[in-house]
């Protein structure tokens, strides 16, 4: 992994943003002013879209950063939110919090976001949330941490998890490994900052429901093989694994299982378990795993939506990347809680009313324009996502709904639900 | 606008300090170091552990940044002595990588690969938060001029003269009944410490430390930085330090002007050119990279 | 957990497959040390463009393993050579440290290159997924079984050739003193160059190992470059049965030393193990003492 700190830019309108930016920093420097206070009615809403472009998280980042831009168009194309159009700075994290210091510098400072959108490391998250704390600005992101609901570091409570956490994804886990009646599964898990803590997580939800595990395996990525870390689990007689790992480790994983010929039951969380996954595997051998994954919301207009318009400008299944349903769900959200709190508002009254609109008794809405409709009537709106129904907890996490899938046929197959 | 600028000051200013340590342990001993990065990462996480996990003040971090990577130098400095340079490129390379991997599984002490967050910002509670940045900068300016002063009064001191010496004929220096051994060694530890000294900068600055942070490529960005500013030479440290972040910077502008280019293609084109740089300067400008060494 | 006898020589025997994959890119990093006196940094790299000649061969003949071989060997050997005409060859008089520092940055490049051209998915060699054969309570993977004969087949020839015939006996002259081979006659610069290409066509192999084991990325080799490393200096630079038999034990031992150690450690033993052989003798295991500077 590289972490060279380099930043680049791109932009949604076709004028020249730099001379506009260099204007406006010039303007800052004279001014010197504090930036968020109440903006007047009709200047653009800034935000920053800072993912992880290149690095780890490569192969989501690209897809989240397209959601975010074309789910502000479409805001936009609706009239905007509160009189204001939404206005994206798009920038590489580099999938490292060296880099993403930097870039959220130059977003909050430069370009003057009044929200970054769209982290997806937790150590990333964890770098930029004090940045956003002291600059009043919103943060949404779709990393793992436990730490980042911790009441220490979201202190100002402007930051917002739109992945299921650790806990909720590995309780998902325990229920799904009862389902499908395991007495006995081990565990196996990348040690990477969000895969590990699924697995932990899984373990003690395990164990505190009385159930005992044959192993617990933390495995190191890109190793020429998992031959050996696979026997020693094996060597246990699980009845299950639970595998927390993403599609190349899963599927070495796997494949390396497939030739030693143990049956075995696999549970492994969706975002491993995708279509590269099945080919990689090939589907013979997948046939049976147990996938666990969030609901996308398939009955969502929200989600055709995301999907119609990720399928066109990624040319990828738009359920190979759930993170950027996650980020197409983010600036409706924020959009809707724009409009909620009125023209002029400031970024911690727009917060204020992130709740209001996604949490609660209110007509269920699946897009920011239906919305807008019902609001403008003084009527309470509760969006209902692409990614999941964006219900938020007491520490502004998702609590998504789970459901697992089973494969058969090279397709995931849906099984039965979880409830979150 | 300055807030950026700030930032990307303060980021080379770190790099300035890696650099100087590593400018005295390869450009005054010829020591080939490839594995930096490890004191670099002992100190960033002897702040964070002091802080963070114990609770202590900054400055106990700050003390045991500094002699951890220190001691651990020492071992590494009797094993040089003996061994080639190509080997101990190799070794140092692999005692980097222990350190990483030893802070991924000592998971009570370091919390493995989640990192430690919450690393406290440096001058908070004096300068209140909209300016401990600055107050930040203008210490790390601070530090690496007393480092830099440092290393010039050792430089021109008789043991300075000594360890030039060394580099320059080893042989001659057995004959006079010195003994280069443990000068070289302790030469390593002040290197050493230096990055330390850096990396307990760094994590209070960023707030949040990952093995991940304290990769071999780190090394070689140091490598880079000491060779464009030319080796040997003090100023050198801070012209190369700067001069890497140009390069790394100027891919942003590059952007600006072709606009066409996918972000991950520039993701291959920036290593193309930090490989392009490396071969060219080498090759064209060495400039005191084998003006030091003998053939 | 107690390990039975066959538990351990299983691991054994995932040690010595892993061993023999490395093997290769710890002969080429050596045989190139041996003659150009420097640790070629880019040997990971010439492995990725090795995978990448192989797969592009294996889907343009429908699956032929000798036309991946041949593929990959020839990209690998394409590069190495570039490498060595555009690179390396106009520092050959400069001190090791400015050459390695070349073959770092020629690594990036390559790297970049491959990004550009192939990007960054995986891609897997589409082989068919056989089951592991057994032997009473001993496991092998077919795959393996043909990574390790393609390795001992290359080193064999690779051995040949260094001491049965006229070319390899050249690049031994070399390697032991280059401007007595020249006085003697010998193009040194030929016989060079011949090292390089034999040197990027063992990358290639390991690459079609590497690729068939494994995955198919721009990253791919460089992950073995290390290990590679380590193996080298084990044995001692420059000597190739040294790095060879470097290698096995290397893998070996690694995988031997999981149930005691744990899947994390068992990466740092290679560097332990290396670290203490050279304490013990620094010219490397099975080289003879020369000149430490």
């Amino acid at each position: 992994m590289e972490f060279i700190l380099f930043l680049e830019r791109k932009n949604v309108n076709q004028l020249d943003r730099r001379q506009i930016l260099v204007a406006g920093a010039l303007g800052a420097l004279v001014q010197g002013g504090n930036v968020w206070a109440a903006q007047p009615a009709g200047a653009a809403f800034r935000i920053g879209a800072l993912n992880p472009i290149t690095g780890s998280g490569a192969n989501f980042g690209s897809g989240m950063q397209k959601a975010i831009l074309f789910s502000a168009e479409e805001v936009n194309a609706a009239g905007g939110a509160a009189g204001r159009k939404l206005e994206v700075f798009a920038e590489d994290d580099q999938t490292s919090p060296t880099a993403a210091v930097l870039a959220a510098k130059k977003l909050l400072e430069v370009n003057k976001v009044q929200a970054i959108l769209g982290t997806w490391a937790s150590g990333v998250s964890l770098a930029v949330l004090p940045m956003t704390n002291t600059a009043d600005a919103i943060l949404m992101h779709t990393s793992g941490a436990v730490a980042l609901a911790d009441p220490k570091i979201n202190a100002k409570k402007m930051a917002y998890r739109y992945q299921g956490s650790s806990k909720h994804l590995s309780r998902a886990f325990a229920t799904a490994a009862k389902k499908e009646g395991l007495t006995r599964p081990a565990v196996m898990a990348q040690n990477n900052p969000a895969l590990a803590p699924h697995a932990e997580g899984f373990r003690k939800a395990w164990i505190a429901d009385g159930g005992k595990l044959t192993d617990f395996v933390l495995y190191e990525p890109n190793r020429p093989s998992y031959r050996s870390e696979l026997q020693q689990v094996l060597r246990s007689r699980p009845d299950g694994i639970i595998l927390s790992a993403y599609v190349p480790d899963a599927t070495a994983i796997v494949r390396e299982w497939a030739q030693l010929g143990t049956p075995m039951k696999w549970i492994i969380p969706g975002f491993g378990a995708n279509v590269d996954f099945i080919k990689g595997v090939t589907p013979e051998v997948a046939e049976g795993i147990v996938v666990v994954e969030s609901v996308v919301n398939e009955k969502s207009g929200a989600y055709a939506r995301f999907a119609q318009q990720f399928a066109l400008s990624m040319k990828q299944a738009p359920e190979s990347n759930v993170y950027a349903a996650m980020c197409y769900d983010m600036v409706q959200v924020l959009a809707l809680a724009i409009e909620a709190a009125g023209p002029g508002a400031d970024t911690v009254a727009i917060a204020a009313k992130i709740h209001a609109v996604t949490t609660g008794a209110g007509t269920p809405v699946d897009s920011f324009a239906a919305g807008k409709k019902l609001l403008a009537q003084k009527k309470a709106v509760n969006y209902v996502g692409a990614s999941s129904t964006i219900d938020f907890d007491d520490e502004n996490d998702v609590d998504p709904t789970f459901a697992a899938f089973t494969i058969r046929g090279g397709k995931w197959q849906r099984s039965y639900p979880i409830s979150g | 606008m300055e807030a950026y600028l700030l930032a990307i000051a303060i980021t080379a200013l770190v790099y300035v300090l890696l650099t100087l340590g590593l400018n005295f342990q390869y450009g005054f001993t010829g020591l080939i170091n490839f594995g930096y990065v490890g004191f670099f990462a002992l100190g960033a996480y002897a702040s964070a552990i002091c802080t963070v996990r114990l609770g202590w003040p900054a400055w106990t971090g700050f003390a045991i940044g500094i002699v951890v990577p220190a001691l651990l130098a020492w071992p590494i400095g009797r094993v040089a002595l003996r061994l080639r340079d190509d080997y101990l490129a190799i070794v140092t390379l692999g005692f980097s990588e222990i350190v990483r991997l030893v802070i991924v599984s000592e998971k009570d002490l370091t919390n493995g690969n989640q990192g430690i967050a919450g690393v406290p910002k440096l001058f908070a509670g004096v300068a209140g938060p909209g300016y401990a940045d600055g107050v930040l900068a203008a210490v790390l300016v601070l530090a690496v001029v007393l480092v830099a002063l440092l290393m010039r009064a050792i430089v021109k001191s008789p043991y300075g003269r000594l360890i030039q010496a060394i580099r320059d004929d080893e042989t001659a220096l057995l004959a006079l009944g010195k003994d280069p051994a443990r000068f070289k060694t302790q030469v390593l530890m002040l290197g050493a410490a230096i990055a330390g000294f850096a990396g307990s900068f760094y994590a209070h600055y960023i707030g949040f430390v990952t093995p991940e942070q304290f990769v071999p490529i780190v090394t070689f960005q140091v490598w880079m930085a000491m060779i464009m500013g030319g080796v040997g030479r003090l100023r050198g440290a801070v012209v190369g330090a700067f001069m890497l972040l140009v390069i790394l910077e100027g891919s942003r502008v590059a952007r600006d002007i072709v606009p066409g280019v996918s972000e991950v293609a520039m993701s291959s084109a920036r290593l193309a050119v930090i490989g392009l740089a490396l071969i060219l300067f080498i090759r064209f400008r060495p400039q005191g990279l084998l003006g030091i060494k003998r053939d | 957990m107690d390990l039975l006898w066959f538990d351990y020589a299983n691991l054994a025997l995932n040690g010595l497959a892993e061993g023999l994959m490395i093997a290769l890119p710890a002969l080429a990093v050596t045989l190139v040390f041996g003659v150009a006196r420097f640790p070629n940094a880019a040997v990971g790299d010439f492995v990725s463009l090795g995978c990448f000649g192989a797969l592009a061969a294996h889907r343009a003949t429908g699956g032929s393993i000798a036309a991946s071989l041949a593929g990959g060997a020839a990209a690998g050997a394409l590069g190495s050579w570039l490498g060595w005409k555009l690179a390396f060859q106009p520092l050959m008089r400069r001190h090791g440290l400015a050459l390695l520092l070349t073959s770092i940055g020629l690594g990036f490049v390559l790297r970049a290159f491959m990004g550009l051209s192939f990007g960054h998915e995986i891609q897997l060699f589409d082989v068919p997924l056989m089951k592991a054969l057994r032997f009473g309570p001993l496991l092998v993977n077919p795959i393996d079984a043909m990574v390790a004969c393609f390795s001992l087949v290359c080193m064999g020839i690779v051995f040949g050739l260094l001491r049965f015939t006229s070319a390899g006996r050249t690049m031994r002259a070399i390697a032991c003193d280059m401007d007595l081979a020249r006085v003697v006659g010998i193009d040194s610069r030929a016989a060079m160059g011949r090292m390089w290409v034999l040197s990027g066509v063992i990358c290639g192999v390991a690459g079609l190992a590497l690729g068939l084991k494994t995955q198919v990325s721009p990253e791919a080799g460089a992950d073995l470059l290390l290990p590679a490393f380590a193996a080298a200096v084990i044995g001692g630079l420059g000597n190739p049965l040294g790095a060879v038999l470097g290698a096995i034990c290397l893998g070996v031992m690694q995988e031997l030393s999981t149930p005691f150690v744990g899947f994390t450690y068992k990466i740092a033993l290679s560097y332990v193990v290396m670290l203490l052989v050279l304490l013990w003798r620094p010219q490397g295991l099975f080289n003879r003492v020369q000149g430490v500077r």
